[in-house]
């Protein structure tokens, strides 16, 4: 029950105030103080309701270990440039460990990925974007369909790539701008277009290879520990 | 030295986001000018001046970049300075140009100090009273990475020494890693579990341990809590009165800094300035203590 009165009250209260407090306190900058408020009391209520759950400390850890290889991810394929399978491994937590999993993974994969290439104000809306993607990949019925739908799965797979990079870009465009700016965001995403696909083809293969014999390991592993 | 790294991390922390409050939030020109100038001499004191030459080298060229181009995106302003492809480029979008890329470096110089100053295990200890679960997955994949690396490397040495997947095409790299990632998985996932088997079998959870921290609050750090979090309400309290406000388009407000405002730049200069003082007391305090040897 009292988890619950918390998120109501970052809801109710917290979003609405937050607004008011930017509109009235930063005039020309308040989209870029709003943006930044919501995304911080968004993962708020997300994060305190793993904090307050009952959860075995195998779950845990195999969360820490999903965060860990997503972050060494890029060091993987390190002789392939642009190759980053991050966003592929959150989809995989997403659709072997569910919602919460992948919206963890997701989110501190983005955070610890981070210390080592810099934290900085843009922390916060990657975790967002990222535990978006896991959160979403992982609710129910979207995993069953991934886990038996190959074609949706190369979907979820660019989607996802795409769709970090877009999310990002809004933030690119507001922090400079202080509104969105259409001809910017447009540049911008032209701009970073050859890395998305690099990102988003990576992505699709990396899902596509790893899919069936990632996803029998997981499995077992569910299966002989019990989670 | 660093002496402002062994300030308390709650201080760090909310510095931090004091600093990048005012440098985000807030336009006004002197304000970026003052947090840009405050980043960069903090990050050169941590670093040496070769270090930030180097960097800000880079950093100029994105800061020219952006005030060229600015106006290419944006029309409003009223003083036209010429025509370009039927679009007007104006002053005032050149001027913000300028102005929102100070912002960016100034940004982007207080975040790599950051990352100088905040550690690891300052993060892990900060977050640890309110997010204690969060915290221990965070720092069990803090600990991952370095021996998830390794065997990596091992793995992929392993496949290179049985000769396969050797050839430089692409393919051969991506199948390689692949298959690397596919034998971390079920190596790096049993090995932890049975290190939380270990952990629950220590007794982790449990109602009544404590864990060790490092980090003490004392004196010094309540001093500077003080100081930065009255400094920033007075500014955010100024701020709300249009002490601070400043527009760029369509027309820039009033340049000239009167008497009256000296009271407003000295606040904020206050806050961008203090981790540099701190440093500069420090290192002047130990250069005295050595020529008195």
């Amino acid at each position: 029950m009292k988890k619950q009165w918390i998120n109501y009250f970052i809801l109710l209260l917290l979003v609405p105030a937050s607004i008011w407090f930017g509109v009235t306190m930063f005039e020309d900058r308040k989209y870029v103080f709003i943006s930044f408020i919501i995304v911080i009391l968004t993962l708020i209520p997300l994060i305190l309701t793993f904090e307050k759950k009952e959860s075995s400390i195998r779950y845990m850890v195999i969360i820490a270990v999903m965060t860990a290889l997503s972050v060494v991810g890029r060091f993987l394929f390190a002789a392939i440039p642009g190759f980053k399978p991050v966003t592929a491994i959150v989809l995989l937590t997403a659709i072997y460990f569910g919602a919460e999993a992948g919206f963890l993974v997701g989110a501190l994969t983005a955070l610890i990925s981070n210390i080592y290439f810099g934290q900085g104000p843009w922390t916060p809306f990657q975790m967002f974007a990222w535990g978006m993607i896991g959160l979403l990949a992982g609710l129910p019925w979207v995993r069953q369909m991934l886990q038996k739908n190959k074609f949706l799965l190369i979907l979820a797979g660019l989607f996802a790539g795409v769709l970090f990079s877009l999310l990002m870009d809004v933030w690119t465009v507001l922090s400079v701008d202080g509104f969105f700016n259409v001809k910017r965001y447009i540049t911008v995403v032209g701009l970073s277009l050859p890395f998305m696909i690099t990102y988003a083809v990576s992505n699709v293969i990396f899902l596509l290879l790893t899919i069936k014999p990632i996803g029998e390991k997981l499995e077992r592993i569910k299966k002989k520990y019990g989670i | 030295m660093r002496s402002f790294s062994t300030y308390h991390p709650f201080i760090l922390f909310i510095y931090y986001v004091f600093v990048l409050s005012i440098t985000m939030f807030m336009m006004h020109p002197v304000i970026l000018f003052l947090s840009l100038v405050g980043s960069l001499i903090f990050y050169m004191m941590l670093t040496s001046v070769r270090t930030l030459w180097k960097e800000i080298r880079f950093y100029l060229f994105v800061f020219i970049l952006m005030a060229v181009t600015n106006p290419l995106f944006v029309h409003k302003g009223e003083t036209i300075l010429f025509f370009l492809n039927d679009n007007p480029v104006t002053y005032e979008a050149v001027v913000y140009g300028v102005f929102i890329s100070m912002m960016l470096i100034a940004v982007v110089f207080w975040s790599k100090a950051y990352s100088y100053l905040m550690t690891s295990d300052k993060f892990v200890y900060l977050f640890g009273k309110t997010i204690p679960k969060l915290s221990l997955v965070i720092s069990m994949a803090l600990k991952f990475i370095p021996s998830f690396k390794q065997q990596i490397k091992k793995v992929h040495n392993t496949q290179k020494t049985l000769g396969i997947y050797t050839s430089e095409s692409i393919t051969d790299r991506i199948i390689s890693g692949i298959r690397t990632f596919n034998s971390m998985i079920s190596w790096s996932l049993e090995n932890a579990i049975e290190q939380g088997d270990a952990m629950k079998a220590k007794g982790y959870g449990l109602k009544g341990r404590t864990n060790f921290s490092i980090f003490t609050w004392n004196h010094r750090d309540m001093f500077v809590f003080i100081i930065i979090v009255i400094v920033f309400i007075i500014i955010m309290f100024v701020n709300g009165l249009g002490g601070y406000s400043f527009t760029y388009y369509p027309v820039l407000s009033n340049w000239r800094i009167t008497g009256n405002d000296i009271v407003k730049y000295i606040l904020v200069m206050l806050l961008v300035f203090l981790p540099s003082l701190i440093e500069l007391k420090e290192n002047l305090q130990w250069k005295y203590a050595k020529s008195r040897i």
